[in-house]
């Protein structure tokens, strides 16, 4: 066991050190909510620049093939400077889908364009009322037709999806087992994107499709197979958003740790209050314990799906309950300013909300892991 | 960065849990597994480190050339980890884990070739002396005074919370040598033999009916100048270094896997209204949370004993070991006794065999209470939860 980053690892948070600092806060932040896509495409461009949209595809495709450790390490950098850019979505959700189903022409070439930074794609999966867990309520259909496939039905939530030229979109193949994953470009006749913003400045749609004929090299993974590779790939994706959560928790920590020290009342630093205190310990303790649980989900990230589904929930429990406690106590210690848009804090509290909330919210993991401690 | 544990150690995961389960009696482990109360099972514990001495693996913690076994901190960890799952007794931690390394990195040749020998072979129990009635958190302000006479030190005072006291051979104190200094620079460590005249044990009757913490009366007791460690002045920083150097240990994270994996069995065989307690979601999430708080312990224990790098002092990450592992024990003791529900409110006197099992009261109840009771006191010692809070707003924070 060895917590040191590789050469490979210190270069890539280097990198992002440096363009990161240089693109972030308060001004960039409120800059990006109001743009039309909620972050900048010469940002994109630098992040394909960099390396980072390489990261974990495979070097046949192009890629730097990275391990899932060195995505996690650069999205706790991305984590921390609060970034906007659908990295999760395009890089991790649909580079694993994409290399899964390799075997397909398409989906190499796919995954060289995205770590060219050509290529966005989003993943429009999740249906009103289905479980974000097991993933497997998918009432939306393809009909096989004329050699191809005809896709109805309607996703929600389809994070990034706006600024995406292609979605993977879940559908039940009539008369199969399980479900298929498609790739769907985004202005495909018959497909209706209602975009709109999340309290992060991300950007979601809900997506409407009707009667949309797609060739049969559309099906990227079918039967039921793709459920498991779904999964992963969610899975993976989660990893990545909980990377991002510890490093917005230990952002807003260290930001409360200045403000303390900067902030008089009673005419002292509100820092030399116990009060105050006792209140950045905690969140530190959070904080601390969190970035111990992304490892775990880390060290089990290639077990077989039960377990690393276990590590994963639990993963989600103590980073869910830390994003809590920083983010909350984060804007108290911050008294009114906490409640501006115009102090970092309140940014990191809407970022840690949507963070903990994507792919199963707290009570669904709780839920979850629960009946595995105790099956 | 590998976050795998390492293959290898995997089959010395094995081999200790073979050894352990050839070398540990089992009337030892089951009197462990269903004491009641601690005191009670003193004479298990001495037998069990001679047992351990004569395989060689009494002290692995310690330097070689000392009895140690050369593992590694993982190693060690393992080692730990499987006694405790395995229901093996306590270390006398007194002298295996506070006063043994600082003799063999503090004291004389002739303090070591003389002490050391006692604690690895298990023939001692040793009490600490720190805390006074009235010097807890504050404990710099403490007054029991040694004054040297000639070549004796002649001690005053009274100490409290000396866990086992009654039991222990030797002790080691805290005392103070020069008053006309800043308090912390007129403290020494000083080893006292507890049958000397003018020491006095009192056992303190608890709220979970054990007498295990004690305080202890010192009247002009005469101790040999020879026995302070190192040099007079210096035992703040000894103390210091003993609490730092049980940095990881503070987190109790075998203790609670064992504990939890009891809490667990309580909710599978308990039921309710024709619902077993492990079905109510209530619990479910309950047991969830304490499991998922538990992995993230045990992977920040990992983070220290491989020196992790982080922009704050390792310090900083004792403290966060020390505040969690303690909160978990009360969550986890607390959580098997609401699994008890009602059952959890009988009485048990303090004796080394519990009354024998019924279907109503199988052997998970006797012993619980009293242990979740007396777990309140671990957001107290050794610094209180509020103590490490300031420590982590001072080191993390610079506040």
């Amino acid at each position: 066991m060895d917590f040191a980053k590789s050469d490979i690892q210190t270069m890539l948070l280097d990198s992002a050190e440096r363009l990161l600092s240089d693109s972030s806060g308060v001004e960039y932040w409120r800059e990006q909510h109001r743009s039309p896509l909620g972050f900048a495409e010469v940002r994109w461009a630098q992040f394909a620049e960099l390396g980072w949209l390489a990261l974990p595809v495979p070097e046949e495709a192009g890629g730097l093939s990275g391990t899932i450790e060195d995505v996690a390490l650069l999205n706790i950098a991305l984590g921390q400077a609060l970034a906007t850019e659908p990295y999760v979505s395009t890089v991790v959700l649909a580079g694993h889908i994409l290399e899964q189903s390799a075997g397909e022409a398409g989906a190499m070439e796919a995954l060289g364009s995205i770590a060219a930074g050509t290529l966005r794609i989003a993943l429009a999966h999740q249906e009103n009322g289905a479980d974000p867990l097991s993933l497997d309520g998918v009432a939306m259909t393809a009909r096989a037709r004329g050699g191809g496939f005809v896709l109805d039905g309607g996703k929600i939530m389809a994070l990034d999806a706006p600024s995406a030229n292609q979605l993977i979109v879940s559908a039940r193949i009539e008369g199969e087992e399980g479900i298929g994953l498609f790739l769907v470009p985004s202005g495909h006749d018959g497909v209706a994107v209602t975009a709109y913003p999340l309290l992060d400045s991300t950007r979601a749609a809900d997506i409407a499709f009707n009667g949309v004929a797609l060739p049969a090299d559309a099906l990227l993974v079918g039967g039921n197979h793709a459920l498991a590779v779904l999964r992963e790939a969610v899975d993976r994706a989660s990893i990545a958003f909980m990377a991002q959560a510890v490093g917005a928790m230990e952002a807003a920590v260290k930001i409360c740790g200045s403000y303390v020290q900067e902030r008089k009342q009673f005419g002292v630093v509100i820092g030399s209050f116990q009060a105050i205190q006792h209140i950045l310990a905690d969140m530190f303790v959070a904080a601390h314990q969190a970035r111990s649980m992304l490892y775990h989900a880390l060290a089990n990230a290639d077990q077989p799906e039960a377990r690393r589904a276990a590590a994963l929930s639990a993963a989600r429990i103590v980073i869910g309950d830390a994003s809590q406690l920083v983010s909350r106590n984060g804007i108290q210690v911050h008294g009114g300013y906490g409640l501006t848009d115009e102090y970092a804090i309140g940014h990191y509290f809407r970022r840690l909300m949507c963070l903990e909330k994507h792919f199963g919210d707290l009570a669904a993991h709780l839920e979850r892991f629960g009946g595995s401690v105790l099956a | 960065m590998e976050l795998r544990l390492d293959p290898e150690l995997e089959s010395f995961r094995q081999e200790i849990r073979t050894f352990i389960n050839d070398v540990l009696p089992p009337e030892i482990k089951e009197r462990q597994r269903t004491k009641v109360l601690n005191n009670a099972t003193v004479p298990d514990q001495n037998e069990w480190m001679r047992i351990l001495y004569r395989h060689g693996r009494s002290v692995p913690h310690w330097p070689v050339e000392f009895g140690g076994c050369g593992w590694s901190p993982m190693q060690i960890f393992i080692f730990s980890e499987e006694l405790y799952a395995a229901d093996a007794p306590e270390f006398d931690w007194g002298g295996t884990h506070m006063l043994g390394p600082v003799l063999y990195t503090y004291g004389s040749d002739e303090l070591q070739d003389r002490f050391l020998p006692m604690i690895r072979e298990g023939a001692t129990n040793w009490a600490q002396g720190f805390s006074e009635p009235g010097s807890g958190s504050d404990l710099a302000s403490l007054r029991t005074s040694a004054e040297l006479v000639g070549d004796k030190y002649i001690v005053n005072g009274q100490k409290i919370w000396t866990s086992g006291a009654s039991h222990c051979d030797w002790g080691f104190f805290l005392v103070r040598t020069d008053k006309t200094v800043k308090p912390q620079l007129g403290i020494s460590f000083l080893i006292v033999k507890m049958d000397s005249p003018g020491v006095t044990v009192r056992q303190i009757p608890q709220i979970n009916g054990d007498t295990h913490l004690c305080e202890v009366f010192l009247d002009n007791v005469e101790v040999p100048a020879g026995q302070l460690i190192g040099e007079p002045g210096m035992g703040w920083t000894y103390a210091k270094f003993l609490l730092e150097h049980e940095r990881t240990t503070s987190s109790f994270i075998y203790w609670s896997k064992r504990e939890l994996d009891r809490a667990k069995e309580i909710a599978r065989g308990e039921s309710r209204g024709g619902r077993r307690v492990a079905d109510d979601p209530a619990f479910r999430a309950r047991f969830a949370r304490a499991e998922a708080d538990l992995l993230a312990l045990e992977w920040s224990v990992l983070r220290v004993l491989a020196h992790e790098e982080t922009d704050t002092p390792e310090a900083a990450a004792a403290s966060v070991l020390k505040i969690r592992g303690s909160e978990l024990q009360q969550e986890i003791t607390m959580l098997q006794v609401d699994a008890l529900g009602e059952k959890a409110l009988r009485f048990y006197e303090a004796s080394p065999v519990a009354p024998p099992p019924s279907e109503a009261w199988p052997d998970y109840v006797p012993g619980r209470t009293a242990v979740a009771l007396i777990a309140r006191a671990a957001t107290i010692y050794g610094g209180t939860k509020q103590v490490q809070k300031n420590i982590l707003a001072k080191l993390a924070f610079g506040l």
